[in-house]
């Protein structure tokens, strides 16, 4: 896809890439079994530090390009709903998530 | 400039809705949330169709601006409220497009999309139709956008906030973590830039820290001196722009400028001074 600017893709979660190079972390939000259309997926470093954050898609799905290492993801959603969870990202691999809440 | 004459609350949006003289204007990263459902009343500005000149990288020039907001119905002196997702980031981008073309009177709606979602208030997919009106906009503001020869000979001389993640900053990525990372450039930063990530000025739900957070984060932490003036960038200009909109709006610092050309122009000039690594 094209990246000539700062802008997410439509919907939450990119267009499926190739892995490649990337260290993707990507996976859905769901409560009781269904997806949680909206809400936000937030990237955080090792030290806590906020790096990156998506709505979530219509399946409640994000995704994200990382660098290979580790991360904790949190989920914010209506409600006062939070949930975090640690994840590890490398070089080539798509890191799976899916974070029930 | 004081925090309440460019910020409104959610309430304030919902006790104005209808008014004459107020448009709520949504700008969104993610160009195609609007469609999904967005606050009653609001109109769409898309940041990549609608800001950016179609050929040449610069933005829509005066003509452009004015045939933008005349078609959605923006007059002179209408109060224009933007909101948008992550915390604002791009509502802010085009905040700095309507001063830059002499729009006064322009407000966020503070914590925008995001604090509305979380707080479950109702959004609509009905989408407005507003009379066409006849924009008039004055000649760009140079006093609040640098280009790449007055940041070069700022080095040193002025603050440089970079306001790039960790990563973006110290060349170890070229873009935010939620982008493909696939532009052919070099990685690092302008010498004697300081990094204060643009999202560190905003709580989690999105809305701006206190003015005496927003002093410490940038003075006491990052070491700014508030008696310099100050170019904010990032990768292309926008998350500065959001960087240019706490300095400048909220803090009330009198020279902050956005060089939009950011990192994707430093970043592949020739010949110019680069700084790898993390800040110091």
């Amino acid at each position: 896809m094209s990246n000539d600017g700062c802008g997410a893709p439509p919907g939450g979660a990119a267009a499926p890439a190739a892995v490649g190079s990337q260290a993707i972390v990507q996976g859905r939000v769901t409560q009781n079994g269904s997806a949680v259309p909206t809400g936000y997926a937030r990237l955080l470093n090792s030290g806590g530090d906020f790096v990156a954050e998506v709505p979530l898609g219509e399946d409640g799905g994000f995704r994200f390009f990382a660098a290979p290492g580790t991360w904790t993801l949190r989920v914010l959603a209506p409600g006062g709903v939070r949930a975090e969870r640690a994840v590890s990202a490398g070089t080539g691999k798509v890191t799976e998530l899916e974070v029930a809440v | 400039m004081n925090r309440s004459d460019v910020l409104v609350d959610a309430d304030w949006v919902e006790a104005h809705h209808g008014d004459d003289g107020v448009v709520l204007v949504e700008v969104d990263e993610d160009t195609s949330a609007y469609d999904k459902g967005h606050i009653q009343g609001a109109v769409k500005i898309d940041w990549k169709q609608d800001l950016q000149d179609p050929v040449r990288r610069d933005f829509v020039d005066k003509a452009g601006f004015e045939a933008l907001l005349s078609a959605r119905g923006i007059s002179n002196d209408d109060t224009v409220v933007l909101y948008g997702g992550n915390n604002n980031w791009f509502a802010a981008y085009a905040y700095w497009y309507f001063r830059l073309y002499g729009h006064d009177n322009v407000k966020l709606l503070d914590g925008g999309r995001k604090r509305w979602e979380l707080d479950s208030r109702k959004l609509a997919t009905e989408v407005p139709e507003r009379a066409r009106t006849s924009y008039h906009a004055r000649e760009q503001d140079s006093s609040i956008r640098a280009f790449r020869d007055e940041v070069l000979s700022a080095i040193g001389q002025r603050n440089l906030v970079d306001v790039r993640s960790p990563d973006e900053f110290a060349g170890r990525l070229l873009a935010p973590a939620h982008l493909p990372q696939e532009q052919a450039q070099r990685g690092g930063h302008i010498p004697t830039a300081k990094n204060v990530p643009w999202s560190k000025a905003a709580e989690e739900d999105g809305t701006f820290k206190s003015d005496d957070a927003l002093r410490t984060l940038y003075g006491d932490e990052a070491g700014l001196d508030f008696g310099k003036d100050t170019i904010a960038y990032c990768r292309i200009g926008e998350r500065s722009a959001h960087t240019w909109f706490v300095l400048h709006e909220l803090l009330g610092q009198p020279n902050v400028k956005n060089y939009d050309g950011s990192w994707t122009e430093y970043g592949s000039l020739v010949g110019v001074p680069i700084e790898v690594g993390d800040g110091k």
